[in-house]
């Protein structure tokens, strides 16, 4: 395209835009900081901060206490199956997990959902900039928040409850970034079934369901029927839980989990690459079907 | 460079719809269906075989009734819909095959206020916007500055939008399309739901835009506008464009024809017929003005005087009487029902 100005002060056949590399990630980065603008100005999730942390972990804390026994008889079975006796630390860990990934997930399936509710979804995609932008863009907020739900969730535990964590932060880490191919993967599959089906919420209430009872959240896989282990075995949560249990209660060294990390990495490049596919196929689809603006 | 900035060629878009229920003894049948399973689609053609060439430079305004294909041909140049045939080509990119091309020459404005986020500041919106359309940082904050300038909102410009008026809105969504300084720009009813004030403001700004060499497509179904506005204009009805010309020749094509405009009260629909069956009326269009229980009748003749007495007298019956009568020169919205037999707010 060639800038022809005719007259001084006439607009030029070419606009200011330029399409770079850099270009690119400067609109991957404002897709973050806008997120991060409209988490810090909606001031409530500071309450959901605070309370969820403790809230939600609860009411199996408190089905532990009771069926553990007056004397915490019944641990001694607990720790046989899951190999720790510290069964807060066990719950408080997979429940915290499955918030995480529950948030990776459903934040990053859901951002189209939250830009059409806006009005701004359309506003954007009129734009240059590469449409899975707009979906990652909002990962790293979502993942920042989550650190710090983490970080309440530590500190609620030790106060209330006394809990110890003998973690090994190094591993814990390392799990968290394996974990994020395959959650987004599965986020690109969900984000693509929102702009296909419009309402999400029955498709989040299922797998949502479906994954707090497979993954083993509270309780050992071994206490499930044989096909639902073999079932767990193939969801990418039921890793990510496991290997963070090891680093945060166990103290795991990397080494010891890396069949684990592997598996992990492997289900991010199938659910990534799925997830690319389907998104493409899908958005052009609604392209044709006019269904991007309506919900 | 391509020779217009705008050229569509058979231009067609069709979006399935669902087949309407079946009644029975006059009450809606349910029909289950399973999740998923694929219905045969019937469609519902929102734009019909649409040609156009718009020359760089010019104002172009697509004229028509809500539900006539405008912004369906809007959101099919500015990629946001695929045609189902048809090509369609910006600044000489194909709306298909070079979407990101088009969508760097382009500056849309889409209905609605809601195009830009509530949650951010005026100036953090532009800064987002500006980053997404790939304007290099400090080109940007010159031109975001430039922009609040001349949009008058540099005062208020660190505020949050939520508290802009309507008008401040559509400021900052016009300020948004023009970030990039784009040869093309495309509005889509850039006045609705705006006061007078704002509206005249907002006309003002497209008159200065394309002085600065801007090409522009606006579509409306303000006749007013259209007729200030555009260079020329393309009347579109049920997804066909039925006329295009400027506007002063289209309304010579009607200008044998007069125009007159009766405010009726106690107007009865049926008694249309009964006026319109009077030799010399070649259209008749009525519309409730929700005061008295009058009505607005349009009478389009090519001979005023011959049928006055009779449509006065066909007026005046059984308790309803003339209020008000004009015989006035054809505007645009006359020569849309002169072509349609409709008025556009049908």
């Amino acid at each position: 395209m060639q800038s022809t100005l005719t007259n001084e002060g006439l607009v030029a056949a070419r606009s200011l835009s330029r399409t770079s590399l850099l270009a690119h990630l400067r609109a991957f980065w404002a897709v973050t900081w806008r997120e991060w603008y409209h988490f810090v100005r909606y001031p409530t999730w500071v309450i959901a901060f605070v309370i969820w942390p403790i809230l939600f972990p609860a009411m199996y804390i408190m089905g532990a206490f009771s069926l553990a026994g007056p004397q915490g008889t019944g641990i001694t079975r607990f720790t046989e199956v899951t190999g720790t006796a510290n069964y807060l630390g066990y719950i408080v860990v997979g429940t915290t997990v499955w918030m995480w990934a529950n948030t990776m997930l459903w934040n990053t399936g859901l951002v189209l959902r939250e830009e059409r509710m806006r009005g701004t979804l359309e506003s954007n995609w009129m734009s240059p900039t590469s449409r899975f932008f707009f979906v990652l863009g909002a990962g790293p907020v979502h993942a920042a928040t989550m650190l710090m739900f983490v970080f309440a969730t530590v500190v609620e535990f030790r106060l209330f409850f006394g809990t110890q964590f003998n973690a090994n932060l190094g591993t814990l880490l390392v799990v968290a970034l394996c974990s994020m191919p395959a959650l987004y993967g599965l986020g690109f599959s969900f984000a693509s079934l929102v702009i296909t089906a419009r309402e999400a919420n029955t498709f989040v209430f299922l797998i949502r369901g479906l994954v707090m009872i497979f993954c083993g959240i509270t309780y050992p896989l071994s206490v499930m029927p044989a096909w639902m282990q073999s079932v767990s075995t193939w969801l990418p949560p039921t890793i990510i839980i496991r290997a963070a249990r090891a680093a945060a209660l166990n103290n795991a060294p990397l080494s010891s989990l890396t069949s684990d990390l592997t598996l992990l990495l492997i289900h991010g490049a199938v659910w990534l690459s799925l997830g690319y596919i389907l998104f493409t196929l899908i958005e052009r689809s609604a392209r044709r079907k006019g269904s991007l603006g309506s919900y | 460079m391509s020779e217009y900035a705008i050229e569509a060629e058979h231009l067609v878009k069709k979006f399935p719809r669902k087949a309407p229920a079946e009644e029975q003894n006059g009450r809606k049948k349910v029909k289950f269906t399973w999740p998923f399973k694929r219905t045969p689609a019937s469609f519902f053609t929102a734009v019909d075989d649409v040609n156009l060439q718009i020359e760089r430079g010019e104002i172009f305004g697509l004229l028509g009734p809500n539900g006539a294909g405008k912004s369906t041909t809007i959101r099919m140049l500015c990629t946001l819909l695929e045609p189902t045939s048809g090509t369609a080509r910006v600044n000489g990119y194909d709306t298909v095959r070079e979407p990101a091309l088009v969508r760097q020459s382009l500056g849309t404005v889409l209905a609605g206020e809601r195009s830009i986020y509530w949650k951010l500041t005026g100036r953090e919106n532009l800064e987002y916007f500006a980053a997404l359309y790939h304007i290099p940082p400090d080109v940007a904050r010159k031109r975001i500055n430039e922009l609040l300038e001349r949009m008058e909102l540099t005062a208020r410009a660190n505020e949050l939008v939520e508290k802009y008026s309507t008008g401040m809105r559509q400021r900052i969504v016009l300020s948004r399309a023009l970030l990039a300084r784009p040869p093309i720009l495309l509005f889509d009813e850039p006045t609705l739901g705006l006061d007078p004030q704002a509206a005249r403001r907002t006309r003002e700004i497209v008159l200065e835009l394309k002085k600065e060499g801007h090409t522009i497509l606006l579509t409306t179904h303000y006749m007013e506008e259209a007729d200030q506005l555009s260079d020329r204009i393309g009347i579109i009805d049920q997804g066909k464009i039925i006329a295009l010309d400027t506007p002063a020749s289209l309304k010579r094509r009607i200008n044998q024809q007069e125009v007159i405009k009766m405010e009726v009260s106690g107007w009865k629909p049926e008694m249309a017929e009964r006026v319109q069956s009077i030799q010399g009326v070649s259209n008749l269009v009525t519309r409730y003005l929700g005061v008295d229980s009058t009505w607005e009748l349009n009478l389009h003749t090519e001979n005023s005087r011959a049928i006055l007495p009779r449509v006065i007298e066909q007026v005046n019956y059984n308790g309803t009487h003339l209020v008000n009568m004009n015989i006035l020169e054809p505007t645009l919205e006359d020569v849309f029902i002169n072509l349609t037999g409709k008025a556009l707010r049908d």
